[in-house]
């Protein structure tokens, strides 16, 4: 018996001892403190992400798809924009509400600047593809976990507003780990003020009035004035931060994509130099010869004109919000009225554009006189807009989510093809997971939009012509 | 309040065994047992009619007082036959105790190792003997319990995948998030049955196969809470518990050699069209000189019609072929995927000698398995060294030992639609020849491929040698071939003190321990860069035992205490590197090769739980009997202020057979139990922390940090399962025929789950408390001797169990959990589990029909429309699960045979949908109702005929539409298509095999030989999905729920024999 109560009391005793070493659930293989800026610089390796990606480019018929085709005839299924907000939004906004922000890394209010600049950018990027999203009630984690869709318009509002907070909150000294501008803060107000400008411009049909007011507004704020102002994602020589192209073409060695006829109706004629740039000539003649888009039997690769070096070297740059946008949106403000100068204003900042544009896509410039003089491309007053629209739309090659909302807005290029009957899409469809996961707000927000189910063709609150 | 609870229970305990003791002559004696004359200890001795009694001691004696001459001294030990005495004259009484066989199941072990009368235990267990696992020589031990045991449902996987993995789900799935697998248990060290496969690649399967079958003497499959409540935390799901053979004290010195060789042969490959070859169009393609070419650049069978026409094939574009520039006739090879697989073979041999001396025992064994696999240069080598050890130091002072060491070195074959040679039946071209493409590396040292860019249509060569999306597959399996192997330790030191009769305490330390070595390697001359990859995982479980345990049988009373206490520590490492950007030089595999800088991971985790647990049966007259357990666990996992938890279980045994006496029912007993049992999760789960994201070197070096994908959650809880069952078991005729049903009711609440969340909250999951799913469900066992005589005899045994179950309960707001998903062609498909429904709905696209009529909506061009990625086509779960087995003993032949089979369930097949996708497939060249192939033109009557409404105009149209559209609508986008049903029956082993004794004949040299004709996994009987698919191999690496197949690795059927000697 006693020896019995002896073991009953050790048995206790091991009951009693619920205590473990204190840090034996702390994860030892990852960090659990980030900086500011550490978190901010993962958001920038997304940004290339914007624009390397197929369906943008199917969106506004840049290239066209040799096999396997289907993506590029518009299929109606949906397009997930998870990764946008669990990935650099969800950093942005990590550093956004920290209450902890160390100013080793630079200035705390020009930290936060630049976290609200990318989030800003992020944003309009997603309502314009979508639609309404969850914006306001977003990224809130465990607080919220079935965000309300906002209406796109009350976005364009706010992000005027963080805009001018981010550019208004500056201060001198510069921030590290800055892949995009390397701590240049005056870099990163004037992209601020583009943004709000090419997003003023995005409301010529819907508010021109509001659109006018932040337009002048932004360019009076001061806008990026040159090339190496311009948004750029440039990727490495390196396996780990490579052009997404490259990965595709010259690592899996995949043909998929040709120059679309789209394309090549609006550059060969005129013998545009960015050609040689934006392509290689096709292997049989050695010609630029455009795939029709939508074009489903029988492609033979080596007729077509596929992708230009350059497009896909492994550390080929991504342009996201360049000078010569700046510069199309000022012509086309100037053509609209928005700001002064009329039509020689217009004319001055086309050619500004164009030869902004040749620069930034390393083009052969001894032909630019002769290309600038003929007649679809020398400034008109009566083609001004399609003219504007046009070359915009060709300087934006690669870059398809962008080139699509202008073509959007604009109807330009008068080119685009309708692959199998379907038209270019006006919007991107909600990820099927949200009628699970957020189901009344995916409802209500479907609902408010489009009256009835999704689809491609509903439209975007600017989207009104 | 906690502690007060123990104390209470061990009052109890305390009260029970200090019953005063009287009397006035006195007999002395000793009990020995029957089989061995061994001593018996703890034998109770009772005066009949009175509360007089005595339990003999360690050597078997005992004194009592009783009252006169005329007394009855009543003898009663678990698992004998109870004896009565007249004392009469006598002053000293020797008594043999016999074993009872009429007891049902006699002894069995229960959780903790603790043996048990089967009649007192209050729920279900089912056992299976070692030597029905051996038959057949299954190497994993998991997958021999399939159809063995009712309530077990086995998952397997191919035999191509070499040791690939055998999951197992006891009851039905009981997690929301599907997981929930058995805690496996060797001689009480429990042993990690983990994984290192993802859904494709490489199955290294589960680890548990590590244990040598053949040193298993017992398997007790511990099916609900209430058998596992000992467990715990660990025990939640179910509990496997192997004892292995020992040696015996005091038996001579016994060698047994076993030696076994099979054959594997693939059995079930899917069939496909021969009518047409590679290519995309059935217009030939043309070089600049006029020539007809097949087109390599196409990896499908759309090509022309192979009748023979004189072309240029891929191999007469290499200029160092023999059939360089050659023309030779386009034909189909019908065996072109048959003739990829070899033959196999399986070759095992053991070594077993077991023997025992005064006061010790022991048991060694060594076993070497060696198989080469169906798909070429594959092959597992595995090695198990057993050693166990029992020495009585003392009469009171015992210590045990049992070690194993297993050594497995792999090189096993892809799988999944992409990898390795797993294409073949999805992307290929049925003009191939296979026996062509096995010379894979010319003499340059430059690689045969069938699948590269066109040639030139200017000079109409090839240049670019290099694969385009398919690499040749011999390449594949001989260059680009990853190794893994493992070296493991498990087993324990135990020591034991006899305090008292009644009493014995012991310690034990049990430890599982292993390396696992992963390498792969991309060989220079495949698709995309070349590269290596390495990883190293350690993991050490310690385990650190007391148990108490008190047994004591006096006048009708029986009392079984237990009390101990177990300290768990888990620590596991790995360290993982990969090279990136391509190696430097051909041929060094090494990391250090890398190009760029490589990627590493180096991780660490420990993990502990502290326990205390007790357990009192009491038993009155062998009739009525009451088990109450309580334990308690604290969790290194859990949040601090919240990381202790009890979990009680009571269950209740009436054996009514005692009350209605009957010639038929031998055994008639009835059980009811409760028991709720926990988890916890995984470490590391409630704080908070970042993730290392990708470095940016530009003008600097940027080191990125991120927020990870996954919301920790501080506030996490232990899971509570609450389980109810209630069984009968009975033996009619002495036990001819055996009975065995149990219902069962097991809600699991509050689990924790990562739950995907919108990703718009920042997250994509959260670690969450949440959800109830119930699982309900009957089981019935039933064993029968239909026929015994002196030279004939037949054993039967049939198990079947059916599962309901449904998930009640969600997160407030969210009413779908998303277990999986798989994405192929921008079309997903998910795994989801919706409120109100069973685990586990298949959802995906599906036609879209008219609401009236329920046709098929068609497009513009008459191809049918279809659903967006929403469609809920039902549970994967099945109806009914169960095995059916036949013993035939006649003289010395014995013949057995084993079904297993499953009704219900469904499964998604990517393999059908490609193959029919790509034109492999020969529903893609069948004959239409026009008599003509539907590949034939529409304008001659060909295409495939479809019937629906169009969406357009809302008429109902029937048309004919082009094959290759057709499917390349119907076979890529409407995955209602492509799911089958999963029954099946299968006819698992087959064995036949003769018994040579020395008893029978004088002059054979040995003991015993035993030779067997073995037949494993013979095919199914019936099945309802397509050929080619096996839905009982659906075992995705470490998925924990098999829903979708893509390119499954085929079936092997395997024939061998088997040759027992001992010696």
């Amino acid at each position: 018996m006693k020896k019995l109560n002896i073991m009953i009391v050790a048995a206790l005793v091991l009951v009693g001892c619920n205590n473990f070493d204190d840090n034996i659930n702390i994860n030892p293989n990852v960090p659990s403190q980030a900086s500011g800026t550490q978190l901010i610089a993962n958001a920038m390796l997304s940004l290339s992400g914007l624009s390397s990606s197929p369906q943008g480019e199917f969106m506004s018929q840049y290239l066209s798809e040799t096999q396997y085709v289907n993506a590029s005839l518009y299929p109606q299924s949906s397009t997930s924009f998870y990764g946008w907000y669990q990935g650099p939004l969800m950093n942005l906004e990590t550093v956004l509400t920290a209450d902890d922000l160390s100013g080793v890394e630079g200035p705390v209010p020009n930290q936060l600047a630049v976290a609200k600049i990318l989030k800003s950018y992020y944003i309009w990027h997603l309502t314009d593809r979508w639609g309404d999203i969850p914006y306001t009630q977003a990224l809130m984690g465990a607080d919220n976990f079935t965000p309300a869709y906002d209406s796109q318009e009350s976005i364009y509002t706010d992000l005027f507003k963080v805009l001018d907070e981010a550019t208004s909150q500056i201060v001198s000294g510069s921030i590290t780990n800055d892949i995009i501008f390397n701590g240049d803060m005056t870099k990163w107000s004037k992209l601020a003020n583009t943004l709000k400008m090419l997003m003023a411009l995005r409301l010529s049909e819907v508010n021109p009035t509001l659109g006018k007011e932040k337009f002048a507004a932004a360019l009076q704020a001061g806008v990026i004035t040159s090339n190496s102002g311009n948004l750029v994602f440039k990727h490495l020589a390196d396996a780990n931060n490579q052009n997404y192209w490259y990965n595709q073409i010259d690592l899996q060695g995949r043909e998929w994509w040709a120059i679309s006829e789209t394309l090549m109706d609006k550059m060969k004629p005129v013998s545009d130099p960015r050609l040689m740039v934006y392509a290689a000539p096709n292997r049989t003649d050695g010609k630029y010869t455009g795939l029709v888009f939508g074009e489903t039997v029988n492609i033979d690769t080596e007729k077509y004109a596929l992708l230009g070096k350059a497009i896909h070297a492994q550390d080929a740059p991504i342009y996201l919000v360049t000078y010569a946008q700046a510069l199309f949106a000022q012509a086309e403000a100037a053509k609209r009225g928005w700001i002064s100068g009329g039509d020689a204003s217009a004319e001055d900042n086309y050619k500004k554009a164009i030869v902004a544009s040749m620069d930034q896509w390393g083009a052969d410039k001894s032909t630019l006189n002769n290309f600038m003089t003929q007649p679809e491309i020398a400034y008109s007053p009566a083609m001004a807009m399609e003219q504007i629209a046009t070359q915009r739309w060709v300087h934006l090659f690669m870059h398809g989510y962008e080139g699509w909302a202008e073509y959007r807005r604009t109807g330009y290029p008068n080119n685009m093809v309708s692959p199998g009957g379907s038209d270019v899409p006006n919007r991107q469809i909600y990820i099927e997971t949200e009628q699970f996961n957020n189901t009344d707000n995916y409802n209500e927000a479907v609902q408010r939009q489009f009256g009835g189910p999704e689809s491609l063709y509903g439209k975007v609150w600017w989207d009104v012509n | 309040m906690k502690k007060n609870y123990a104390i209470t229970l061990l009052f109890l305990l305390g009260f029970l065994v200090s019953i005063p003791l009287y009397a006035q002559q006195t007999v002395k004696g000793k009990v020995s047992a029957q089989e061995d004359g061994a001593p018996l200890p703890g034998v109770s001795i009772v005066v009949q009619g009175s509360s007089t009694g005595t339990v003999s001691d360690l050597d078997g004696n005992y004194s009592i007082s009783v009252p006169g001459s005329e007394s009855v001294l009543v003898y009663s030990f678990i698992g004998y036959t109870t004896q009565r005495k007249i004392v009469g004259n006598s002053a000293e009484i020797n008594i043999i105790l016999g074993e009872d066989i009429s007891q049902l199941g006699e002894v069995v072990v229960t959780a903790l190792g603790i043996t048990r009368d089967e009649r007192s235990i209050g729920y279900s267990t089912q056992e299976v003997k070692g030597e029905n696992l051996t038959y057949t020589k299954e190497q994993n031990v998991l997958g021999s319990l399939s159809g063995k045991i009712a309530g077990v449902q086995v998952t397997g996987s191919s035999g191509a995948s070499m040791g690939g993995t055998q999951k197992i789900k006891i009851r039905g799935v009981n997690s929301i998030s599907g997981g929930g697998e058995p805690l496996m248990v060797i001689d009480g060290t429990p042993i990690s049955n983990s994984n290192f496969s993802g859904s494709s690649g490489q199955d290294y399967g589960n680890l548990g196969q590590d244990i040598n079958p053949e040193d298993i003497e017992t398997i007790n499959v511990l099916k609900g809470p209430a058998a596992s409540a000992l467990y715990g935390i660990r025990g939640q799901y179910g509990v496997i518990m192997i004892t292995t053979k020992k040696g015996k004290k005091g038996s001579d010195v016994k060698v047994e050699l076993s030696s076994a060789v099979f054959v594997d042969k693939v059995s079930n490959l899917m069939p496909y069209q021969n009518q047409y070859g590679g290519g995309s169009s059935q217009t030939w393609r043309t070089l600049p000189n006029g020539d007809k070419y097949v087109d390599m650049s196409v990896d499908e069978s759309w090509g022309p019609k192979t009748d023979g026409t004189l072309a240029r094939q891929v191999m007469s574009f290499y200029p160092q072929d023999p059939t360089f520039g050659q023309l030779t006739p386009f034909v189909s090879y019908p065996d072109n995927i048959r003739d990829y697989y070899e033959t196999g073979t399986n070759v095992n041999n053991g070594v077993t000698i077991t023997g025992g001396g005064a006061n010790s025992n022991f048991r060694v064994s060594v076993n070497d398995t060696r198989i080469q696999g169906v798909e070429p240069n594959t092959s597992l080598k595995r090695n198990n060294v057993g050693v166990s050890l029992g020495v009585d130091l003392t009469k009171k002072l015992k210590v045990t030992t049992n070690v194993n060491y297993a050594a497995n070195n792999g090189r096993r074959p892809g799988q999944g639609s992409e990898d390795g040679s797993r294409y073949l039946g999805q992307w290929f071209q049925r003009s191939m020849d296979m026996n062509r493409l096995k010379d894979y590396k010319y003499d340059d040292g430059t690689f045969l491929n069938w699948n590269l860019r066109r040639p030139s249509t200017s000079t109409g060569e090839i240049t670019n040698f290099n694969p385009l999306y398919w690499a040749n597959p011999y390449f594949l399996a001989n260059e680009n071939f990853s190794d893994d192997n493992r070296d493991r330790f498990f087993g324990d030191v135990g020591i034991s003190y006899q305090i008292l009769p009644e009493l014995k305490v012991s310690a034990f330390v049990r430890s599982d321990m292993y390396t696992q070595n992963i390498n792969s390697r991309a060989s220079f001359g495949g698709t995309g860069n070349p590269g290596y990859s390495i990883g190293k995982y350690q993991n050490t479980e310690m385990n650190y035992e007391f148990l108490a345990q008190y047994n004591k049988v006096w006048n009708k009373f029986s009392l079984d205490a237990n009390v101990g206490g177990n300290f768990y520590d888990r620590d596991y490492s790995y360290l993982s590197m990969a090279t990136v950007g391509g190696l430097t030089s051909p041929g060094f595999y090494n990391i250090n090769a890398s190009i760029d800088r490589p990627s590493t991971t180096s991780y660490q985790q420990n993990k502990q739980i502290k326990s205390a647990y007790a357990m009192v049966s009491l038993g009155y007259n062998n009739t009525y009997f009451i088990d109450a357990s309580i334990r308690n666990d604290n969790s290194s996992t859990l949040p601090v202020e919240n990381n202790s938890y009890w979990y009680p279980s009571i269950s209740t045994s009436l054996v009514f057979s005692e009350w209605i006496k009957s010639d038929v029912m031998t055994l008639g007993k009835l059980r009811l139990s409760y028991a709720q049992a926990g988890s916890d999760l995984n470490p590391y789960s409630t704080t908070s922390f970042f993730n290392v994201g990708s470095t940016y070197t530009g003008s600097s070096t940027v080191n990125t940090l991120s927020v990870p994908d996954n919301l920790n959650n501080p506030n996490i809880k232990p899971s509570f399962a609450h389980s109810y069952e209630a069984g009968v078991d009975f033996k009619f005729y002495e036990g001819k025929v055996g009975l065995s049903f149990t219902y069962y009711n097991q809600r699991n609440e509050n689990q924790i789950l990562n739950l995907d969340v919108s990703g718009t909250s920042g997250y994509g999951s959260a670690t969450i408390n949440a959800g109830e799913i119930v699982n309900k469900g009957l089981e019935l066992a039933i064993t029968a001797t239909p026929y015994r005589n002196d030279n004939f005899s037949w054993d039967m045994s049939f198990n079947v169990s059916r599962n309901r179950n449904e998930v009640v309960e969600l997160y407030p707001g969210i009413d779908v959990y998303q277990y999986g998903s798989t994405t192929y062609s921008s079309t997903t498909s998910y795994l989801n589990s919706y409120v109100g429904k069973p685990f586990g709905s298949l959802v995906g696209q599906a036609y879209k029909r008219d609401e009236a009529t329920g046709k098929i909506l068609l497009g513009g061009n008459n191809l049918p429309l279809y659903t967006d990625a929403t469609h809920d086509f039902g549970t994967v779960l099945p109806d009914f699960n169960g095995g059916f087995q036949n013993v035939l003993n006649y003289k010395n032949f014995q013949l057995a045979a084993m079904i297993d089979f499953q009704a219900g369930g469904q499964f998604f097949s990517r393999s059908k949908m490609l193959a029919v996708r790509t034109g492999l497939d020969p529903l893609s060249a069948a004959t239409n109702e026009n008599g003509m192939n539907v590949r034939d033109p529409l304008a001659e009557g060909g295409g495939v005929r479809i019937e629906g409404i169009s969406a357009e105009t809302g008429e109902e149209v029937t048309a004919f539409v082009d094959a290759k559209a057709y499917y390349g609508v119907v076979a890529r986008r409407i995955y209602e298509d492509w799911l089958y049903d999963a029954s099946f029956i299968r006819l698992r082993e087959v064995s036949l095999s003769y018994n040579f004794s020395k008893a029978q004949y004088a002059k054979l040299p040995v003991e015993n030989v035993r030779l067997a004709l073995v037949g494993r996994n013979l095919g199914m009987l019936f099945q309802n999905a397509p050929k080619g698919i096996n839905p009982a191999e659906l075992s995705t690496g470490s998925q924990a729920i098999g829903w979708y197949e893509s390119g499954q690795l085929p079936s092997v059927r395997s024939f061998g024999f088997n040759l027992n000697v001992t010696f």
